[in-house]
């Protein structure tokens, strides 16, 4: 086959490549991140932070070229929808780093209070269920796999599971006002990880739209189907 | 799944009858706005093939053009598209060897049937071509030689003014109307065509590269025109501009061509929403063809 605009299609290729860098290196900024509260770590927090700053720049530089390519190349159908995911998928990706930062910063505040091992647990478990998330969704997104992109809701639910819990744990450490500043400090490093695993599905659904042309919600309650968005 | 009501007019489209001289074509205006219910159809085109001599040029269309939509037809050269337009006008009848198989209904009348005569179809079906070809004569004149031809008598004043707004050329010329239409730009030349084109009161407009030989600001004025026309009008535009297609059509008709020792053979591969052919084109030929992956 000849394509008449290869070195468009290269472009968008390269955009797509370095979007899947920023994704593996989430992946290991959740990981950081989630040592670093459990440790606890504190030169793991600040290299969560500096990390950022590269998702940051990296941003802003896909943002730039992703306007060139629109402005200059005027993409259609399948490049179309592949300049749409792209877009979502850059603004996810970087809310990701966000959300890690965040779980970063709960770390250094966090830094001496006493602890509860059952939280700890908990988040590694949490962390350990969402790394495996975003390796999914990249590699559903990769391979143009529909079904492999369709197992993600169900992979989120126990992370999903989780996070509802934490409330009633934290409340046990409630005699112990140190304990529980540091415990009410984890709620929201669950929460952050519970944001991300929810991102990994937006990350699905925009696969599903790249292969089918629509866009779908992936529900709890129709993960297997999905349902279109709008009617 | 596509409804085909027919339009509700109905017509004469034989020789022996007296012309009734009106402008006025408000009674066919319909809802211009493609995602509102499907307009009626208009054309109705079923299994058409096109044969020159005994040759295959087009195979199999089968294609509802809607009323007051506009429906491009794109493809790469050789597909056939410059044909089917042409055979919505019996443009083809000029070429002594073409030969049409299957249905094409305007209106419901089957535009080849015995009784039809083929010029009353091209002032109902006007056209437009890819150059501008004003007559060498006076702006006036080239509106005004249609309906004087056609018979009209009415006020031929008020007719050529009408003409040149719904073609948004009045205020360029109607300082000049009597100067040689040569003088023109190349974008006010093919507007002039396009007054000339709806002067005879027709109800489809049929644009085969209305544009390809315009520059990109002239080429945007027609598609404007294209755009306020649609409201009176059906227009059926071949393009090789897909971005063209994909800014002003309601409806995209994707054809491609076999290529075989005996010769080229288009066919339709796809006839769809514009937007659904632009975003998520059923076929993979077409999502191939729109992307620039040919082969």
């Amino acid at each position: 086959m000849t394509d008449t605009r290869a070195h468009f299609h290269g472009e968008l290729a390269d955009l797509e490549q370095t979007l899947l860098n920023v994704a593996d290196q989430a992946e290991q900024m959740v990981q950081m991140a989630v040592e670093a509260v459990c440790l606890p770590d504190m030169d793991l927090a600040a290299q969560v932070v500096r990390l950022d700053v590269k998702i940051d720049q990296t941003y802003l530089d896909v943002h730039n070229r992703w306007m060139q390519l629109m402005a200059l190349q005027q993409p259609m159908a399948g490049d179309l929808r592949m300049m749409s995911v792209l877009l979502h998928l850059n603004t996810t990706l970087e809310r990701m780093g966000d959300q890690c930062v965040n779980i970063a910063k709960m770390a250094q505040v966090t830094y001496g209070l006493p602890r509860s091992e059952t939280i700890i647990a908990h988040l590694r478990e949490m962390g350990d269920l969402v790394r495996p998330m975003i390796r999914t969704g990249v590699e559903a997104l990769v391979r143009r796999d529909l079904d492999e992109a369709r197992l993600l809701p169900a992979m989120d639910e126990p992370v999903d599971r989780l996070n509802r819990n934490m409330y009633k744990e934290v409340v046990e450490c409630g005699p112990d006002p140190e304990l529980l500043e540091w415990a009410t400090r984890m709620m929201l490093v669950a929460r952050a990880l519970e944001r991300i695993g929810d991102q990994v599905v937006d990350i699905a659904e925009q696969t599903a739209f790249l292969l089918t042309g629509d866009l779908m919600e992936f529900n709890d309650d129709a993960f297997s189907g999905g349902q279109p968005l709008g009617g | 799944m596509e409804t085909r009501t027919q339009t509700d007019k109905t017509v004469d489209l034989t020789k022996e009858k007296v012309r009734t001289p009106s402008f006025d074509v408000s009674s066919l205006a319909g809802q211009g706005d493609p995602m509102l219910a499907q307009n009626p159809v208009m054309i109705d085109v079923r299994g058409l093939h096109v044969y020159y001599g005994d040759f295959l040029a087009v195979k199999n269309v089968d294609m509802p053009i809607r009323q007051n939509e506009i429906t491009s037809l794109i493809g790469p050269s050789g597909c056939g598209k410059s044909t089917v337009l042409r055979c919505f006008n019996r443009m083809n009848d000029l070429i002594e060897t073409a030969r049409v198989e299957g249905v094409i209904e305007y209106h419901g009348v089957n535009l080849y049937g015995d009784s039809v005569d083929p010029v009353e179809v091209r002032r109902r079906v006007g056209m437009v071509f890819q150059k501008p070809n004003p007559f060498p004569k006076p702006i006036y004149d080239n509106i005004a030689f249609g309906p004087r031809i056609a018979g009209w008598n009415g006020k031929m004043d008020d007719l050529v003014e009408e003409s040149l707004r719904r073609a948004a050329l009045w205020d360029e010329v109607k300082d000049k109307l009597h100067e040689s239409a040569y003088a023109l730009s190349g974008g006010q030349q093919q507007r002039l065509c396009i007054a000339r084109a709806i002067a005879t009161s027709p109800d489809v407009v049929l644009m085969d590269e209305p544009c390809s030989a315009l520059d990109p600001i002239a080429t945007l004025k027609i598609e404007e025109l294209m755009l306020d026309l649609k409201k009176d009008y059906t227009i059926i535009i071949v393009t090789h501009n897909m971005q063209q297609a994909a800014r002003v059509s309601d409806r995209t008709a994707f054809f491609s061509v076999d290529v075989s020792e005996r010769g080229r053979t288009g066919y339709l591969v796809e006839f769809a929403r514009t937007q659904d052919i632009f975003t998520k084109p059923e076929k993979k030929q077409t999502e191939d063809y729109i992307t620039g992956r040919f082969g």
